[in-house]
C-alpha cells in the first residue's frame, strides 16, 4: 500500500435505472432501485451496507432517506455532499477514505436526479420569486441575461478558440465519436449516428456551442458499492481497484474570475493525479471524461496530457480517441449521448469495462481507466485498475 | 409573448455598495485598504489579506476577454431579445478583474476579442436597479 494511493479499496457492485426524458418517479424511488441493484450485483444484501454517500444540488433525496428505502436501518457513515458533477469523483474518494479509515465497511454511493423532468441545469432556475431574484455571484450576472452553465461554457470555449485556434469542427469530432460509441450502447438515450454536416446543422444554443455540444439531460440514477479489497476478493464480481485520485477546486468557483479559461481544474488536478498514481496518460486504456459539454472534454484532455493544446480535434478525427487508438474516450457515449447522470454513470461504465463485461463496446484488454468529474474551476479525477 | 421582467439582484450586505453606487451613477467595486487589490464578487473583507474594503469607482474602460452570442431562449426578460451578445470584459483597473456584461447595441458580427469597450449605465426593467452594460468604444 502506497500512502498516496487507495489500492486497498475496491468497487464491488454497480447498479442503475433506465435513463429517460421523463421518469414519472421520485429521486428516492430511482436511488433505491440503483442502490439495490448495485448491492445485489455485489452479491451482498442491504444488511451488509453500513455507509451511504451521494452528491446533489438540492435536487435529490438525501442518503438517510435512501438508506431507509433500501432497508438499511443503521448507518455508521451518512455523507451528503453538496454540489454538481464536480463532486462525482470526490464522493467516491471520500467513501473510499471512509472505508480505509474504518468509518464504514461497505458503502453504497449514488446519484439520482430528474435532470430532465425536474430541476434542469441548463435552464434559468425558477426559485419561485417573480420576477426571478438571484443572489450570490449570480446577482451580478443574471440581470445581464447571463446565468446558465451553457452560457459560461460557451464563454470559455470562445476564449480557447481565440488563443489556440480550435474550431467548432474540433468540438464536432468529439460529439461524433462519442455518439458512435453510444450507438453500441443499448442504455444510451441518443444512439443514432451523426456526421459533421449533421453536427454543424444542429441549432446554436449559445454561440460557439451547438445543441450537440451540450449534454443530454435525462432522469435516472446510478450507484456503486465500495468495500475493502480484502472483502472484495471474496465477492462474486472481479474487484475494480480505486488506485488513486485527486481534486482541484479553485477561484471560489467563479467562472468569470478564473485566470485562464483555456485550462480547467484539471490543470491542477492532473499533475497531482499522475504523481499519486505513478503513471501517466499513455498508461490509460480508456477514459470517462466528464462531458457536460464537448469543450470540457477538449480542455480536460489537454490538461491531462492526452494531447497538446489545440490538437484535440485532430486526436479525435484521426481515430486516436476510439477503439484501436491511443485511448478510448467515453466508450458508453458519455453524458453527451448516454445521458447526464452528473458523472455517476462514468463510474458505472469504468467498472463495467474493467470487468470486461461491456460486450460489443468492450475496450479490448482494458486494465486502467481514468474517470474525471466536473468542469471549469472545480472537479476531480480517479484512476481505476483491475486487481493485480 | 408576455412581458416577463429580467432577473433582479438579491442584494446582500456585502453587495449593497455595488448596487448603491450604480444607482448613484457610479460603477464601483471593492478595493482593499491595505493591499489595494480590487475584488469581485464582493465579500466582507479582502479575499487576499483580510483587511477592510471600501467601494471605489472604476475607470469604466475595458477590453473584451471573451464573448458569446446568446441564441437559445434562456433567461426571463431576454426571451424576445435574441440574439444578443454577452461579453466577459477585463477591466482596465486591474489585470484579471472581469465582469460579464451585455454588449449594448452591438451586432454579433461586429464583436471580436480584444476590442475596447466603455461602460454605459441603464435601468433594469422590472424594479428600481441600475446595471452596468458596456458598449464598443468609438
Amino acid at each position: 500500500m502506497n500512502a498516496t494511493t487507495m489500492d486497498d479499496i475496491a468497487v464491488v457492485g454497480i447498479g442503475r435505472t433506465e435513463f429517460t426524458r421523463g421518469s414519472g418517479r421520485t429521486t428516492l424511488g430511482m436511488a433505491a432501485e440503483a442502490c439495490r441493484s448495485a448491492i445485489a450485483d455485489a452479491g451482498l444484501t442491504p444488511a451488509d451496507i453500513d455507509g451511504i454517500a451521494n452528491f446533489q444540488a438540492g435536487d435529490s433525496h438525501p442518503g438517510l432517506a435512501v438508506a431507509r428505502a433500501i432497508g438499511v436501518d443503521q448507518l455508521s457513515l451518512c455523507l451528503d455532499i453538496s454540489g454538481g458533477g464536480n463532486q462525482a469523483c470526490a464522493v467516491v474518494a471520500n467513501a473510499a477514505a471512509a472505508v480505509r479509515t474504518g468509518q464504514a465497511n461497505t458503502v453504497v454511493v449514488y446519484r439520482s436526479m430528474n435532470g430532465r423532468s425536474g430541476k434542469r441545469f441548463g435552464v434559468a432556475t425558477d426559485n419561485g420569486s417573480s420576477p426571478l431574484a438571484v443572489g450570490g455571484e449570480g446577482q451580478f450576472n443574471a440581470p445581464q441575461g447571463y446565468m446558465t452553465p451553457p452560457q459560461w461554457m460557451a464563454m470559455w470555449t470562445k476564449r480557447h478558440q481565440h488563443v489556440y485556434g480550435s474550431t467548432c469542427e474540433d468540438l464536432g469530432q468529439i460529439a461524433i465519436t462519442q455518439r458512435r460509441h453510444a450507438h453500441d450502447n443499448p442504455h444510451a438515450i441518443k444512439r443514432e449516428l451523426v456526421d459533421m454536416d449533421g453536427y454543424l446543422n444542429t441549432r446554436w444554443v449559445h454561440e460557439p456551442l451547438r445543441l450537440l455540444d451540450c449534454t443530454m439531460e435525462v432522469d435516472g440514477a446510478a450507484a456503486i458499492v465500495i468495500t475493502s479489497l480484502d472483502r472484495a476478493r471474496d465477492l462474486p464480481q472481479p474487484p475494480v481497484v480505486i488506485h488513486a485520485g485527486s481534486e482541484s477546486h479553485g477561484q471560489g468557483g467563479s467562472w468569470d474570475q478564473w485566470e485562464d479559461p483555456t485550462v480547467m481544474y484539471s490543470h491542477y488536478a492532473a499533475p497531482l493525479l499522475w504523481q499519486r498514481a505513478g503513471f501517466g496518460p499513455t498508461d490509460i486504456d480508456f477514459a470517462c471524461i466528464y462531458d457536460c459539454f464537448t469543450y470540457t472534454v477538449m480542455a480536460v484532455m489537454e490538461d491531462f496530457g492526452f494531447c497538446d493544446k489545440g490538437e484535440v480535434g485532430d486526436f479525435f478525427s484521426e481515430g486516436r480517441a476510439t477503439h484501436g487508438g491511443d485511448v478510448v474516450i467515453n466508450p458508453h457515449g458519455g453524458l453527451l449521448s448516454e445521458g447526464y447522470i452528473h458523472g455517476m454513470n462514468h463510474h458505472y461504465e469504468a467498472v463495467h469495462q474493467l470487468r470486461h463485461h461491456a460486450g460489443n463496446r468492450q475496450v479490448e484488454g482494458a486494465e486502467t481507466a481514468l474517470v474525471t468529474a466536473g468542469a471549469g474551476p472545480y472537479g476531480g479525477a480517479l484512476v481505476y485498475t483491475v486487481d493485480a | 409573448m408576455e412581458a416577463v421582467p429580467p432577473p433582479q439582484p438579491l442584494i446582500d450586505i456585502d453587495s449593497h455598495g455595488f448596487w448603491n453606487a450604480l444607482a448613484d451613477g457610479r460603477f464601483a467595486m471593492q478595493r482593499c485598504s491595505t493591499c489595494r487589490l480590487f475584488q469581485h464578487p464582493p465579500a466582507e473583507r479582502c479575499n487576499a489579506c483580510g483587511s477592510t474594503v471600501a467601494y471605489e469607482e472604476l475607470s469604466g474602460g475595458g477590453e473584451i476577454f471573451s464573448f458569446i452570442v446568446v441564441r437559445h431562449p434562456t433567461v426571463p426578460g431576454y426571451l424576445d431579445d435574441l440574439p444578443y451578445v454577452v461579453a466577459l470584459v477585463e477591466l482596465d483597473d486591474q489585470p484579471g478583474l472581469r465582469i460579464p456584461t451585455r454588449l449594448a447595441g452591438a451586432e454579433p458580427t461586429d464583436v471580436s476579442i480584444g476590442q475596447r469597450v466603455q461602460i454605459a449605465l441603464v435601468d433594469l426593467a422590472g424594479g428600481n436597479h441600475t446595471v452596468a452594460v458596456f458598449e464598443l468604444a468609438e
